[in-house]
């Protein structure tokens, strides 16, 4: 075991780690060919009590079919013999999972497993046949892994079920072989057509040739008019036999999908008939498998044959089978035969194309593709020189050029006698709608268009007023996992992001200024009564320099950043140049001047709250191939929609009494109208010059949403945004400062005031800010009530905090689903008057 | 200072001599009309009551007084010309055809001038063009903003365009390929709007022109190719707009006007050459005007309306010729709007839709309703939101936001009325 040390940088073990792999590591053992004399072998050890004893069909290795199982029949009575070496023993009689989980014994055996390919001849000895046992476990293990019961057996039912499996897996692998080699397997296993012209149900002989009879597309089972619906049932794929559902279609029936039979049609009404045939055509049971489809020696992916199918100008009756394809031209053949049309060039399936693909002996190359006789008369026909069996290279639209050489030749489908003789010498043609753009509308007029294009139902909520596009952004976050943002929307935002930080960097300049001068000004004022000072500072140079002074190179930058906004122009300026600036911009971010003035920032009124946040990444913003963090998109200012569930926002800008356009939110489940509890003490001035407090603008907005017409009856729920803002500011500035709010009195008992404002208590328990809230949401709801009679929902968010947003999207849709269920209750309307919170803190 | 006062009196004056010189000018249109003065109240033709039309001040009362004098005019007259009245049994027209597909309200559609073909937009987000005569969709465009109001198909069938609460008007290249999730590419985006576009509409023999009317008050003339505004119709103008536009149409004969319903109760005409003012301004209703469709002749206009009527004006006289009003219904005193209107291609019939479900065939002379395709057989769910007549005039397509279109045609025998 001390070699097993010092290999275990082989750690054979740590494949196991992945998925199982049950088809490869059979075909992984390498030696099968040199096996087979050893598999002789295998009838000599029955000597072996164990071996023989067990059920073991010994003989069976010895069918070429099952060579895999052959080497493990010849393996199991290795570690049988094997048994009685003491040194090996505890791993020999080990089941598959112990040598999972032994993955120091594994990593031992598999090290020594390349030095030693040939010592299964010392199979019966000692210590040396310890590299053997796991290699033939191998198998063991992972066939052990794919069906887990079976780690708990014994080791004798384990191999044999192995060998079942085995078997099993030939099985399937054969008639699968077989369909490649005989270009598709028109008759399935369970082909049970053509034995009888009797019904298979009822055995009654056929009518008259046998046509008054349906035949099931899988099987060939043929039923009389009387016996094909209950053989069929409601037919789900179309004309299978109940128990053919599932199954795939015979490919000799395939040309018979979707056509309708004279016995269906005296059976079922048209409509009927025409529902069946529709879903005999599209299920999915009833497509051509891509696997089954070989083009230029590769088995085709199922995306390849969607390529394949849904190009253009795609290959006729396409069946299993192996073709060839020229990318190049998009001619298209069956393999070793001449070309049987032409498809769409270019298209990016199968392999690379094979020169002797169509099996041709002219040594003329196409695309390297040796031609065939009746091509190569072709070209002569078409006036192609082809003497010194020249190579040439065949574009889609037919132009065609020697290998080698950069002049185009000619083309070749230009003499009409090429398309006039082509189909005499059973030749393709290339179809005038696939290779010429200029038809392409007729191209898409045949387009097939669903009848009914993704009805999903979808409850929708509507989202109106303050914080609602945060919540927005909040909801993509939360339902659009993976990306939440389109790169276009990303695009955007990080466009108004990086004028913005312009913005604020010119109210930090046009700080800078002042603060500047302010500090001279108070240094003058200083100095003349100071002579001392101003004697050091002859020069005058240290007299104009102040905490706040930028240096000449910076200032003239920032000057012309001042003069930009003076004109209004900075937007035009700035992102688009922001790559020329951006080291500038770092520059003057990390000048101690404004970093003192960023330090002021307070007293800058004009330097919006979420500045701080931009401003401390202004360096990575202000360059051109900065990304944008979900939490810069959230900072900064559609639809988004999850399972069933769709929130609309609507900009409360555009919003006036009996505003037209609502009425196509008719269909809304529930409105959804933010306020931002903090905006009681704000203020904003209309196009009229009056100040209003944007509470009452707030409710305003709130009173013609709730009366317009199209919200008659629709279930609002009020979400006070900013809450934090609120606690925030609420100790500063009383709530009654807003006209609507002026009878806000809290109980508030005065020793707890005093003590400390910000755990004011009232003598219920709640904090002041709580109260507040609570207060308002009082307001509004008795307003709802007088407006429509109704209730109105209330929740309290910080739209900043995810939770908080998912649980007030949360309670929406409970909502939606209250009210859905409330006439199955009946009236019971107590059931949901219950006060609603979810008040997260 | 005293001028200020001087100034604000001449104001006020001048403001006053405009008030009465607009009443004469008024006062003189009547007198000017074409009727005979003896069409009574009592007139069997009468079928509104000129109360039932709400706000009970004195003013609407005279416009009402005139409506009912014009409309036993034009009757008058027309009967005196032994027009009889059209009869239609509730079998002449049928629904042949209903056009499904889309999973959401219908808001507008289009016909080709040529192909059979008709666009509509819904609130799916989906635009489909529709093959009218085997009712197959020959394309269907998801659309990046699905509150989608408008759609236009342009005179050559080549491109589609919509517009909607983006505030943007979206052209489609219905040549151009889909991509593998059957999207198809934006060709052009003109933006400019501030507001929602309402409607849009090609000029009739320019591809590449296009009008839209929004809901920030203006219209636009746009140059599809560039992208680029040619003109704004109102906005900053005194003679423009003074609320959301809804509706245009422009003149097929003299392609150089049309004209743009608001709400602002008024229809204004405009001159593409003189984006600077209105040429005409037509009062009349008294609620927003929904919608605005050139009469065939290219002289007059109808409009449809919040206050539930339909109007017949002229052109060039900025007459109001007929009102088409209905009876309010016995149970509701709120009479339903029209949503939207259509002519007969000899302009004999005005299909009007309104948002109870109801589509109204009027007779344009008479001001009787000829039948209500809302109560035939297989009608509507739904309001019916747009209508649309073919340009050979054999078929009427209705919108509605039961999301389904229909088609519907003559199918009586009957002499040319």
């Amino acid at each position: 075991m001390a070699a097993g040390a010092s290999a275990r940088d082989y750690s054979f073990a740590a494949e196991y780690d992945g998925p199982p792999l049950p088809y490869s590591l059979p075909r992984a053992i390498p030696l099968d060919l040199s096996r087979i004399p050893l598999a002789a072998l295998s009838s000599s050890p029955p000597a072996s009590p164990s071996a023989s004893s067990s059920p073991l069909p010994v003989v069976r290795p010895l069918t070429p079919s099952s060579l895999c199982s052959a080497i493990h029949a010849h393996a199991h009575p290795a570690p049988r013999s094997a048994a009685p070496a003491p040194a090996a023993g505890g791993a020999v009689v080990d089941s598959p999972t112990s040598v999972i989980e032994n993955h120091h014994a594994a990593a031992h055996h598999s090290a020594e497993l390349p030095s030693s390919p040939s010592d299964d001849e010392g199979a019966g000895g000692g210590p040396e046949a310890l590299p053997l046992k796991p290699r033939h476990h191998q198998p063991a293990v992972t066939f052990a892994e794919t069906s887990g019961s079976l780690l708990q057996s014994s080791d004798d039912e384990d191999e044999y079920e192995e060998e079942e499996d085995e078997d099993a897996d030939a099985g399937e692998a054969r008639p699968r072989a077989a369909a490649g080699q005989s270009s598709g397997s028109l008759s399935p296993a369970h082909w049970r057509g053509g034995r009888t012209r009797g019904c298979y149900r009822c055995g009654k002989g056929g009518g008259f040739w046998g046509r008054d009879k349906e035949s099931c597309l899988a099987c060939g089972a043929r039923y009389c008019v009387g016996c094909v619906l209950r053989a069929m049932g409601s037919m789900p794929e179309g004309r299978k036999c109940l128990e053919c559902i599932g199954r795939p279609v015979a490919e000799s029936r395939r040309g018979a999908l979707g056509r309708g039979s004279r016995v269906l049609r005296r059976l079922l009404s048209a409509a009927e008939v025409e529902l069946v045939m529709r879903s005999e055509r599209e299920c999915a049971a009833n497509q051509l498998r891509a696997e089954d489809v070989y083009v230029n020696g590769t088995k085709l992916s199922p995306e390849e044959l969607v390529v394949l199918q849904g190009c253009p100008c795609p290959p006729s009756r396409l069946r299993p089978g192996f073709y060839w394809y020229d990318k190049v031209s998009g001619f298209w053949g069956k393999e070793g035969h001449k070309p049987h049309c032409i498809i769409t060039a270019n298209l990016n399936v199968g392999g690379s194309l094979d020169q002797k693909a169509s099996n041709g002996n002219t040594g003329i190359l196409i695309n390297g593709r040796e031609i065939t006789k009746s091509e190569l008369q072709m070209l002569k026909l078409a006036g192609v020189q082809c003497a010194g069996k020249p190579h040439f290279w065949v574009n889609a639209d037919g132009t065609y050029q020697e290998e080698g050489q950069k002049t185009v030749k000619g083309k070749i489908w230009d003499k009409p006698i090429v398309k006039l003789l082509s189909p005499v010498l059973s030749l393709p043609t290339p179809n005038k709608a696939a290779n010429q753009s200029g038809e392409d509308a007729v191209n898409i007029v045949n387009r097939v268009i669903p009848d009914y294009l993704e009805q999903r139902t979808t409850q929708k909520l509507l989202l109106v007023g303050s914080g609602a596009s945060t919540i927005i952004k909040q909801a993509k976050f939360l339902y659009k996992s993976g990306k939440p943002f389109s790169v276009d929307e990303r695009e955007d935002l990080k466009l108004i992001i990086q004028s913005n930080i312009y913005n604020y960097l010119g109210i930090l300049l046009e700080g800078r200024e002042r603060f500047e001068e302010e500090s001279l000004a108070d240094r003058r004022k200083i100095s003349p009564s100071d002579p001392s000072s101003s004697g050091c500072c002859e020069s005058g140079v240290c007299d104009e320099v102040t905490e706040y002074s930028l240096i000449p190179r910076l200032k003239a930058f920032s000057d012309w950043i001042l003069k930009a906004m003076a004109l209004g122009n900075l937007e035009d300026i700035f992102p688009a140049a922001s790559r020329e600036y951006a080291p500038l911009v770092e520059e003057l971010w990390k000048d101690p001047a404004i970093q003192a003035t960023y330090r002021r920032r307070s007293e800058l009124p004009f330097l919006p709250p979420t500045a701080n946040y931009f401003l401390d990444k202004a360096v990575d913003i202000s360059r051109a191939e900065y990304e944008l963090s979900d939490m810069d998109i959230l900072y900064a200012d559609g639809i988004t929609s999850s399972d069933g569930y769709q929130l609309i926002r609507i900009n409360s800008r555009g919003l006036h009494e009996n505003c037209k356009w609502l009425q196509m939110f008719d269909d809304v489940r529930l409105v959804i109208f933010c306020v931002a509890a903090s905006d009681y003490d704000e203020y904003y001035e209309d196009a009229n010059g009056t100040i209003v407090n944007k509470m009452v603008e707030s409710r305003q907005l709130f009173e013609s949403i709730v009366l317009h017409p199209t919200f008659e009856q629709m279930d609002f729920l009020l979400l006070l945004t900013k809450s934090d803002l609120l606690e925030q500011k609420i100790n500063d500035s009383p709530l009654t400062s807003c006209d609507w709010f002026d009878d806000f009195t809290p109980l508030i008992s005065r020793n707890l005031l005093s003590s400390s404002s910000k755990s004011t208590r009232s003598s219920t328990g709640a904090t002041l800010p709580q109260m507040a809230a609570h207060y308002m949401a009082t307001k509004f709801k008795r307003l709802f009530q007088l407006l429509t009679d109704r209730k109105l929902y209330v929740s309290y968010v910080n739209t900043l905090d995810q939770e908080s947003v998912r649980l007030a999207i949360h309670y929406g849709r409970e909502i939606v689903k209250w009210e859905e269920e409330k006439p199955v209750f009946g009236a019971s309307e107590t059931v949901y008057s219950e006060e609603p919170s979810s008040f997260t803190h | 200072m005293a001028s200020v006062a001087e100034l604000k009196e001449k104001h006020a004056a001048a403001t006053a001599s405009v008030n009465s010189l607009r009443e004469r000018l008024r006062q003189r249109r009547e007198t000017l009309l074409d009727t005979d003065g003896e069409a009574s109240l009592s007139s069997p033709l009468l079928v509104g009551d000129p109360l039932s039309w709400g706000s009970g001040n004195s003013r609407a009362f005279a416009d009402c007084s005139v409506c009912v004098r014009l409309r036993g005019a034009v009757a008058r007259y027309s009967k005196s010309q032994g027009r009889a009245p059209v009869s239609f049994n509730p079998t002449d027209l049928v629904c042949c055809r209903t056009l499904q597909g889309h999973s959401g309200k219908v808001y507008s559609l289009d016909w080709t001038p040529e192909k059979n073909w008709i666009v509509s937009a819904s609130q799916d987000g989906r635009l489909i063009v529709w093959n009218a005569l085997t009712s197959q969709k020959t394309h269907a465009i998801k659309l990046h903003c699905p509150w989608v109001m408008t759609c236009a198909l342009a005179p050559n069938g080549q491109s589609v365009a919509c517009g909607g609460l983006d505030s943007a008007c979206s052209i489609f290249n219905l040549n151009s390929q889909a991509d593998r999730d059957g999207n198809m590419p934006v060709s052009r985006i003109l933006t400019g709007h501030k507001g929602y576009v309402s409607s849009c509409q090609y000029v009739p023999d320019q591809e590449t022109r296009l009008i839209t009317s929004s809901g920030d008050q203006t219209c636009v003339l746009w140059d599809v190719t560039t992208g680029q505004r040619i003109s704004i119709f109102g906005g900053e103008f005194p003679s423009g707009h003074t609320a959301d536009v809804q509706s245009v149409s422009i003149n097929s004969s003299n392609t150089n006007m049309f004209v743009s319903g608001s709400c602002d109760t008024t229809v204004r005409l405009w001159d593409i050459r003189i984006a600077s003012r209105a040429v005409r301004t037509y009062h009349g209703h008294e609620g927003d005007v929904n919608s605005v469709k050139f009469f065939p002749d290219g002289h007059r206009f109808g409009t449809g309306s919040d206050d539930g009527t339909c109007r017949l004006f002229d052109m060039r006289t900025g007459h109001q010729l007929q009102v088409y009003s209905r009876e309010p219904d016995r149970n509701d005193n709120e009479l339903p709007t029209v949503t939207s209107i259509a002519f007969s291609i000899s302009g004999r019939l005005l299909f009007a839709g309104y948002s109870n479900g109801d589509c109204y065939v009027w007779d344009t002379l008479l001001a009787e309703v000829v039948l209500n395709l809302g109560n035939l057989q297989n009608s509507h769910d739904g309001r019916i939101s747009c209508l649309g007549m073919s340009s050979d005039g054999s078929a009427l397509c209705t919108g509605s936001w039961d999301k389904n279109l229909k088609i519907w045609a003559f199918s009586g025998t009957r002499k040319i009325v």
